[in-house]
């Protein structure tokens, strides 16, 4: 029996680039980043796939993934608790040879038994570095009706600056494309080019029973990267097929790309673009509404619920459960979940990571280029 | 397996002095607040104190109530044995019968309750918030030796002839009832909150069911008749926060309460007693550059970009450049559109107030009328909702209604 409504399952991969944002990966993976004032990267992704009548999920995680775990706990607010398929969490499997995987090759490698018994016809996989609201259905249509082996998503546009900026570290890769034809005839790796390119967004279609073969070859060649070492040697031999996604993208490549990214959603105008479509599910906390006191001063700037506002709040984005005091001035922020601003303080451009504290009186400001980073639990 | 106590849960009220509002669902699904409705006072207070198991009597269109419920998950409610259950009336063999009175809602559910084989039964309405930990009522009970407890509230005496009234001796222990007396020989009401031993109130719902004559009514019925075979029925004294939002002002009033939780001690803010609810899943609200936001409380998904003072906005509320709201209660969905004035005010679920329109107005003098709109009406542009005025059809352009 075919465990979704519709002929694919999904496979995400939650721990891909985390390499871009070391802060914000510390305690966690790029898949539970918080983002957008209430949700976690994941979210997105995630939601899509469920509106796309994706119904079996597997998220083959790779380390720092407690915070994800707790987040998305048995799949439920992602309709994903299913008698037949679900929410299925794939960890390392602890084997002496094993390790960590690099790329998305090995991570398949490690769930093949998985992929092999499953029934769907096709397999959707995508990353957890973008935001989107992207409609999986229209894509595997399209794939199915085209014929072909593969169909791998893209978007024209310049390649994200936090990516040209990284590629030394050689663990980072990003792909471009030629497309003639809706076929993708050549795949490059961290390109240089300027202007707008074919970027791949790195979301999948392919079926099921060719993955499984090309895994399996991978795994006994020692192949570590799906694209790379997989894809780019067989590119006259596969019929892949170029997605060109024109709906609103966030992709996070740097701490100022999360940064920018979220600020950009104080814009009704791609506020809209992104939460237009189908909802997006997220872990409930149960909080009150916001409440503002007679002194609170706020402007342009989106909160969450469970925050108590008391003071000025300008261009920022404040997650769950803030409290910004009496006499405090927050300015082109980023509050993540549970922090406190006391009394009297003045911040600018600063990201402050969960439970963060800013004690009463405290200046601290970064500027619009490098916004300032407090990890979680710290007290300023 | 036995449970100690279970709860059940009155729902099937009309709520008919609040009009509009309870036109198409009932009461206790009325929202409140901000982002809950009425039940969910309820059915947290029951978790929080350690209840896992409640039965919902529903009658009066219960459709929205019994999609809010589901399977009881946003309260922790969705437990293997035990857990919330909708009881509707239903169809039996010897024919079927809508429920006659609060009594006989209980008594057509005897064979539910009986599946728990509990000790006590706790009697819950679902029209009232407060938050009230059960177990500390429980407790009471048990150290009275008592077969029947009910929750008192201490009345100021001039209000007393509206309430039930209970009079208790020095041991509050119960020696008389009054309902609604002209001259009250006591001021602590009855919040219509009861806790039974089972067997008692098993008996009683049986005598009560074989009486003709009886309106099968708990107030009415079945404590006029503990009281004459002097049973042991015992008062317990409640001080938090309760409110019957029974009719429009005392439910405007109870949302501008939670704005002023200090004085008015219904704090949503208590993370020992939270109040859960059932999760729309909007992104994080949204206020412009000048937009005016005070003393307010702002839900998920709400994009504010005019003048809101001490107001209670729930989900998904839109508030347009120029638009003024003052002391209104906008539930989810509704539109206000720009230069329109709303205030002092119960606004229901998805209405447009086009431009400007007036609803409502601040109390002047003797006059603190609360203007209300039911849901998904359209207020056309200019139109005039007077502050006494339940708009329960759309209103054309330029329209008045007093």
């Amino acid at each position: 029996m075919v465990k979704s409504n519709t002929s694919a399952l999904g496979i995400i991969f939650p721990n891909s680039y985390d390499a871009m944002v070391p802060d914000l990966v510390n305690v966690r993976l790029m898949a539970s980043i918080p983002f957008a004032s209430r949700y976690r990267i994941i979210d997105f992704i995630l939601s899509s796939m469920t509106h796309s009548g994706i119904g079996n999920i597997s998220v083959v995680v790779n380390k720092n993934y407690h915070s994800l775990m707790d987040h998305l706990g048995s799949g439920r607010e992602w309709d994903l608790v299913r008698k037949n398929g679900g929410l299925h969490i794939f960890p390392p499997f602890a084997a002496k040879e094993a390790r960590p995987y690099i790329g998305r090759a090995s991570a398949l490698a490690n769930i093949l038994d998985f992929m092999r018994d499953e029934k769907e016809k096709y397999i959707i996989m995508s990353d957890t570095n973008i935001v989107v609201n992207f409609d999986f259905n229209d894509m595997l249509q399209k794939h199915i009706a085209s014929g072909a082996d593969m169909s791998i998503a893209y978007v024209q546009r310049p390649v994200p600056n936090g990516l040209i900026k990284a590629e030394n570290n050689g663990r980072c890769f990003y792909y471009t494309f030629d497309v003639e034809e809706d076929k993708i005839k050549k795949i490059y790796i961290n390109s240089k080019e300027d202007g707008v390119q074919n970027f791949s967004m790195n979301i999948f279609v392919v079926n099921r029973e060719l993955l499984v073969d090309l895994v399996n070859n991978a795994m006994l060649l020692g192949q570590e990267f799906f694209m790379r070492d997989v894809l780019i040697p067989q590119i006259n031999k596969l019929d892949i097929r170029g997605y060109k996604y024109e709906g609103y993208t966030a992709f996070i490549t740097d701490m100022k790309s999360y940064f920018d990214e979220n600020m950009k959603l104080l814009d009704d105008y791609n506020l809209d673009a992104l939460f237009s479509g189908s909802p997006v599910y997220t872990k409930i906390r149960g909080d009150h509404p916001t409440q503002y006191v007679d002194t609170a001063k706020v402007q342009n700037v989106m909160v969450a619920s469970g925050c108590i506002i008391e003071g000025q709040v300008e261009n920022s984005i404040i997650f769950r459960g803030v409290k910004i005091a009496k006499g405090a001035t927050v300015k082109n922020c980023i509050l993540m979940q549970d922090t406190v601003v006391e009394a009297g303080a003045n911040i600018e451009y600063l990201i402050t990571d969960k439970d963060v504290t800013i004690s009463a009186g405290k200046e601290m400001k970064g500027t619009d280029t490098f916004p300032v980073y407090i990890s979680k639990k710290q007290t300023v | 397996m036995a449970k100690e106590m279970i709860a059940m849960l009155l729902a099937g009220g009309q709520g008919s002095r609040l009009y509009t509002l309870t036109e198409k669902l009932a009461k206790p699904a009325v929202p409140f607040g901000g982002k809950y409705r009425i039940i969910d006072f309820p059915l947290s207070n029951c978790v929080n104190s350690g209840i896992d198991t409640v039965g919902i009597l529903t009658q009066y269109q219960p459709l929205v109530l019994n999609e809010y419920i589901g399977n009881g998950q946003p309260w922790d409610l969705d437990r293997l044995y035990g857990g919330v259950h909708v009881l509707p009336p239903y169809q039996k063999s010897s024919g079927s019968d809508w429920y006659k009175g609060t009594a006989n809602a209980i008594y057509q559910n005897i064979s539910f309750i009986e599946r728990y084989d509990p000790k006590y039964v706790i009697i819950l309405s679902g029209d009232q918030i407060c938050k009230q930990d059960y177990s500390d009522f429980l407790k009471f009970h048990k150290e009275k030796n008592a077969e029947f407890s009910v929750a008192v509230m201490e009345v100021p005496w001039e209000e007393a002839p509206r309430f039930g009234l209970m009079v208790a001796d020095e041991n509050d222990k119960i020696t008389e009832f009054q309902e609604k007396p002209k001259n009250p020989k006591s001021n602590l009401a009855s919040m219509g909150i009861y806790i039974f031993n089972w067997d008692i109130l098993k008996k009683y719902l049986e005598e009560d069911e074989a009486d003709p004559n009886s309106e099968n009514d708990f107030g009415n019925n079945i404590i006029p008749n503990l009281l004459r075979d002097n049973r042991q029925m015992y008062a317990y004294h409640f001080n938090g926060y309760w409110k019957d939002v029974g009719t429009i002002h005392s439910l405007w009033e109870a949302n501008m309460e939670v704005l002023d939780a200090e004085n008015s001690g219904i704090n949503l803010f208590d993370e020992s007693w939270k109040i859960y609810s059932r999760n729309v899943g909007m992104p994080g609200h949204k206020i412009s550059a000048g937009a005016v936001v005070e003393n307010s409380m702002v839900s998920d998904g709400c994009r504010i970009k005019g003048n809101v003072k001490h107001s209670i906005l729930f989900a998904g509320v839109k508030i347009e450049p120029n638009a003024v709201v003052e002391d209104a209660v906008i539930m989810g969905g509704t539109t206000i559109k720009s230069g329109a004035v709303v205030k002092h005010c119960i606004i229901a679920e998805n209405v447009t107030i086009c431009e400007n329109a007036v609803v409502g107005a601040m109390p002047s003098g003797e006059e603190d009328g609360v203007a209300t709109v039911g849901s998904d009406l359209f207020i056309g542009e200019n139109a005039v909702v007077g502050p006494n005025a339940i708009v329960k059809n759309n209103m054309k352009g330029g329209e008045e209604q007093w």
